[in-house]
């Protein structure tokens, strides 16, 4: 029971992520930043969420400030043209520079930052208020992208730019777009790490951010897939977290697990879906 | 007539890099006007048609339409102006139904954003029912079949009532029906007030839709008539300086050579589909002789191509090269056994865009240019010179295959694949795209293979073509054999189309 | 290769950018900007022991870039440098200390070992997306993540070293190590075998049948099919030669410089090695000026923090931007159509 609550726990800010990571996939622009995202949405959040008192209002601007940087982004990887794939490890590493290098100017140091007057998370054996706002998001993506003209327009942008430029539709505000709404989502990620941890941990967010895109790919790009995914991803992980204290194995090799696991799933993913494959 | 032109396009240059693609071209097109735009390959009329879309700028000329002047600088402007353009090469969102993507952009929505996918969907299918197209609104597109999809294309523009249309080259992948029916569309659409522009090389064609015809060549307007004032031998010459269509002299085979590849009862069933692409496929291909298959699309040619290519599996007969058994081998082992192929899709198949011409030019036949593990640079690069001079390819060894038009690549990939040829060789649409001058040498090409006493199979949807060249002919209709015959005189050319349209009996 | 001129220029205009920055961020991140800057650009050279060590840390630079531009040639994305560099250590450190009888042939099997070892584990991604179609790109940063935990554990459990204050492995004896160049920096024989690595790699790809039918796989798949090449083999063989060429780098830094595997002596380098592909735009021979130039860079920002009061961000956020910058000039050049252009 133990293994699923915490379980539940964990998915959350790795689902929150993966939706901003659909968002790219789906215009057809790849988004490595994810993890840039992830450490500029949590700085940002936690900091201002002290200096204000409040959670919300810490995200609020967090978000506002994790996307107007995405957005700068998405300007260089389209109007620009640059290649999403380098552009993405540059912000990673510029966000990752960027966010310590404040914290050493403003709170005089580089390493963990604990905040006196940060509020407290509220929450129930583990369970806190980010887990309803990543299945509330899961399911806010799942209308938008069947139901709206937008997500149709995402999609098709995603699967033939060329057509959706040829007939008037601007191909570059559905990846831009993109961009934004992953700036957003993943920024609420970051907090949602942060605040668990009650201080700023520079790379609590690491690796979180590939986890992410592992989590959309092995989705098959559908909200309420991304879903199932985290939820199998979270429970390895914590399965490995709870194993730990049960068996003897040693610590490395659990830390291990989440990721032995997902290249598991997503071997044996591919393997069937080849089968349904027709012939040639 | 005082009425304002739809379009008034004057003076339009266009220069890409050393070519001066269109030279002060100048043209009116009065509303509820057909106009065929004609001329051969690389003569400007798609980069006209790219203009006037907005996915291209001139460098100079002005551009009006209904007498106002325009900036079109993207198909985003002339989306605005009610331009549509169909073009060549689909514009399909894969996945998508029909109705998704015929009514892209301009869906039927409730409360602003919301998708109303019924309404959509019956809108459409008004559309389709208004225009007598054969699909249905809620059919995948990645089912139908290429005629299908061209009329998808069409109806995209017919629901969003563009004013102007421009439509290049629709009919090549479209059946005799559809053809008449399209046509007819088009003319009650005329009748209705709208605009449009027909690229086109069929003759036939442009005289039995256009009100007009311009003719471009090498990016000059050099004759706008009126097509009822124009025989086809006289557009024929204004478009290539001489009155004959296809213009090579008929060939005989000088005797009947030994089978070289013979297909027997060879099935091919798609694991979902109940109905098999491919039924009792049975014939020989003898040495010295061009075997001619002619059909319409999606009756088994291109299915029939992957066949012999090796990228299609056969799930009954058997296939024999030289008395040898092939059935069921890949590509590579039928390269191994002598396979030469020129494939229909020259861009994404049978040439690597990235590559430079002389990587072109070996890959199938490495062993001849190898010292050991190492390539003998020196035999490569006297080899491609020697493909380029003898061919007329219109580029350097070293330069990189995107930069080739559609006539140099072909030229280059049959360069190579008439080295490889041994005993058999299979070209499908070989000439699709090309102008006159590329096909002759096509054709000629092919006669000095069979000179060779190669079986020479040649796959096309132009039955003029096959007429032309080939010394037997095999009509393939709905994945069978609906005939096969000598290419004699009098043949009917009007009961071989029955034939591919499966309205004859089997006839040998 | 119709735009090495100007890609060589475009790439001088990048260092130049990339120089202003570094020097913007030492004015605005620093008491002492004068001395920071100085420190950055010229303390690598300042004396033939800092000159050594970066040289040195080329050395899997250039074998990391390699690896990546090998696998971008045959349209394979090689995400895990990171455990392949760190497998190749630990394999040839363990395998020397075994085979420590046999001297430099030791030495040889087991830089052989730890290549191999890392190229079967890239291979391996390679191997299912040529059986399944994975994503080779996933499966080798999945599998190099876990890798990385698994040998931090033997590392820090069974292979530990007891008589070293450090978490390594056992030495390697003395006549097994490769001969130092400018002692006492971390300077090798290693440098030598890097650069000539670069030759061969060049070689293969553009000499060889071999090499001709990986770049033609790579660049379509449907082209090499039709031309009857074996696209099966040339499917997984880059991600394979890939994973040898990362397992090189980590074992020739065992044997040339650490002669032991130190925990976590891989961290960063495997991405440094992208990002030098990246900027070398995957040719074998711009590699190594790409590497040098980047571990001009890394040692440049590892002096400066040393004597300044810089930190190590500053090396980050200097590889940022010439990430950023690398990338839109690359880019800014092949757009056909109008539009904004970057600077």
């Amino acid at each position: 029971m133990q293994v699923i609550l915490s379980a539940l726990s964990t998915m959350a800010p790795l689902l929150l992520a993966a939706l901003g990571g659909l968002f790219s996939a789906l215009s057809g622009t790849l988004n490595i930043a994810l993890e840039g995202m992830l450490t500029i949405g949590a700085f940002s959040s936690i900091a201002f969420a002290s200096a204000t008192g409040s959670l919300a209002l810490g995200i609020l601007i967090g978000m506002i400030i994790t996307t107007a940087l995405s957005a700068l982004l998405g300007l260089f990887t389209i109007r620009f043209k640059a290649n999403p794939f380098i552009a993405g490890l540059a912000a990673n590493l510029l966000a990752g520079g960027v966010c310590t290098v404040t914290s050493g100017k403003i709170y005089a140091t580089e390493g963990v930052v604990n905040f006196a007057s940060l509020p407290k998370l509220a929450s129930w054996h583990g369970l806190d208020l980010f887990l309803p706002i990543a299945l509330a998001g899961t399911l806010i993506c799942a209308f938008v992208i069947r139901r709206t003209s937008y997500g149709l327009h995402l999609r098709a942008c995603g699967r033939n730019q060329e057509a959706i430029s040829s007939l008037g539709l601007r191909a570059d505000f559905y990846n831009l777009t993109s961009f934004l709404i992953s700036g957003a989502f993943c920024s609420v990620a970051g907090a949602a790490i942060m605040f668990r941890l009650g201080a700023y941990v520079p790379n609590a967010s690491s690796g979180k951010g590939w986890i992410a895109l592992v989590i959309v790919y092995l989705g098959n790009m559908r909200p309420l897939g991304l879903l199932a995914a985290a939820l199998v991803f979270a429970l390895a992980d914590s399965f490995s977290n709870f194993a730990q204290g049960f068996w003897n194995v040693p610590a490395d090799f659990i830390l291990a697990i989440p990721y032995v696991f997902t290249l598991a799933a997503m071997i044996i993913f591919s393997i069937f879906s080849r089968k349904r494959k027709s012939f040639m | 007539m005082n009425e304002i032109p739809a379009i008034q396009l004057e003076g339009i240059s266009k220069r890409y890099n050393d070519v001066q693609a269109l030279d002060d071209v100048s043209l009116d097109v009065r509303r509820g006007e057909i106009i065929c735009l004609a001329g051969e390959n690389g003569a400007g009329k798609t980069t006209l048609m790219k203009i006037l879309y907005g996915m291209e700028q001139p460098d100079s000329g002005t551009i009006r339409i209904d007498g106002k002047e325009v900036s079109l600088r993207s198909p985003l402007d002339s989306a605005a102006l009610g331009i549509g353009m169909v073009h060549q090469h689909f514009m399909l969102v894969g996945g998508f139904t029909v109705a998704q993507n015929a009514a892209l952009g301009i869906e039927k929505k409730r409360f602003g954003s919301i998708l109303d996918t019924k309404a959509t969907e019956d809108f459409v299918q008004k559309k389709i029912d208004e225009f007598g197209l054969s699909l249905k609104a809620t059919d995948c597109v990645d089912s139908l079949t290429v005629g299908q999809r061209q009329q998808a294309e069409i109806l995209r523009l017919l629901c969003r009532n563009d004013r102007i249309m421009i439509l290049d080259e629709p009919t090549s992948v479209l059946t005799e029906e559809e053809v008449s029916r399209l046509f007819s569309h088009l003319k009650a659409m005329a009748g209705e007030g709208e605009t449009i522009v027909l690229i086109t090389h069929k003759l036939d064609e442009i005289k039995r839709i256009s009100d007009r015809v311009a003719i471009l060549t090498k990016g000059r307007m050099t004759a706008i008539r009126r097509t009822s004032d124009v025989t086809e031998d006289e557009i024929s010459k204004l478009m290539f300086g001489s009155s004959v269509k296809l213009g090579i002299p008929r060939q005989r085979a000088s005797e009947e050579g030994k089978t070289v590849l013979s297909l027997h009862n060879v099935c091919v069933k798609k694991q979902s589909q109940e109905k098999p692409l491919l039924c009792h496929v049975s014939f020989d291909a003898r040495a010295g002789e061009i075997l001619g298959f002619a059909g319409v699309s999606g009756n088994g040619l291109g299915v029939l191509e992957g066949v012999l290519g090796g990228f299609i599996r056969t799930s009954e007969g058997t296939i024999t090269l030289r008395g040898q058994d092939i059935t069921g081998l890949p590509t590579r082992e039928l390269r191994k056994n002598g396979l030469s192929y020129v494939p229909a899709d020259r861009i994404a198949m049978g040439s690597c865009a990235k590559a430079t011409v002389s990587e072109n030019l070996i890959a199938p036949m490495l062993g001849r240019f190898s010292l050991g593990p190492f390539l003998d640079r020196r035999r490569i690069r006297e080899f491609s010179e020697d493909r380029i001079s003898k061919f007329g390819i219109k580029a350097s060894p070293d330069e990189t295959a995107s930069s080739l038009s559609g006539g140099n690549i072909q030229k280059m990939i049959l360069s190579r694949e008439t080295v490889l040829a041994e005993d058999c060789i299979v070209l499908s649409q070989p000439t699709w795209g090309l102008d006159r001058e590329s096909s002759q040498f096509v054709y000629l090409q092919m006669q000095e293979l069979r000179k060779r006493k190669i079986a020479v199979i040649l796959i096309s949807y132009s039955l003029d073509e096959i007429l032309a060249v080939a010394d037997r002919i095999v009509i393939i209709s709905k994945g069978r054999i609906a005939g096969i015959m000598d290419n004699k005189e009098g043949l009917s050319r009007e009961k071989l189309g029955r034939m591919m349209l499966g309205k004859e009996d089997r006839d040998e | 290769m119709n735009s090495g001129y100007s890609r060589a220029k475009g790439a001088f205009i990048v260092i130049l950018i990339a120089m202003a920055i570094i020097a913007a961020l030492c004015f605005v991140l620093s008491e002492t900007p004068v001395k920071a800057l100085s420190l950055f650009f010229i303390g690598p050279f300042s004396s033939l022991y800092s000159l050594g060590n970066m040289l040195a840390s080329s050395t899997v630079l250039i074998l990391g870039g390699l690896g990546v531009s090998i696998a971008m040639k045959g349209s394979s994305f090689n995400l895990g440098g990171e455990g392949q560099i760190y497998l190749g250590g630990f394999v040839a450190a363990v395998s020397g200390v075994a085979l420590q009888d046999l001297g430099m042939l030791g030495t040889l099997i087991a830089i052989a070992a730890g290549s191999l070892a890392s190229g079967a584990i890239a291979g391996f991604s390679g191997w299912c997306r040529m059986k399944w179609k994975t994503s080779e790109m996933i499966s080798s940063f999945l599998l190099s993540s876990a890798l990385v935990m698994v040998i931090n554990y033997l590392i820090t459990g069974p292979f530990l070293d007891p008589g070293s204050n450090l978490l390594t492995t056992q030495k390697v004896p003395q006549a097994m190590r490769l001969s130092k160049i400018l002692p006492p920096s971390g300077l090798s024989t290693a440098i030598l075998i890097a650069i000539a690595s670069a030759a061969v790699i060049q070689a293969y790809l553009y000499r060889t049948k071999g090499g001709y039918s990986l770049r033609i796989t790579g660049m379509s798949y449907r082209y090499a099919v039709y031309s009857g090449l074996n696209t099966r083999v040339y499917t997984w063989l880059p991600m394979f030669l890939s994973g040898t060429l990362y397992g090189m780098g980590g074992a020739l830094s065992v044997f040339g410089t650490y002669y032991a595997c130190v925990r976590d002596f891989q961290s960063g380098l495997g991405w440094n090695g992208f990002a030098v592909a990246l900027i070398a735009g995957s040719n074998p021979v711009l590699v190594i000026p790409a590497a040098l130039f980047f571990a001009w860079i890394q040692s440049g920002a590892r002096i400066a923090m040393q004597g300044s009061d810089l930190t190590s961000q500053v090396a980050s956020i200097a590889q940022a931007v010439i990430f950023f910058l690398i990338t839109c000039e690359a880019f800014g050049r092949t757009r056909k159509k109008g539009g904004v252009s970057c600077k």
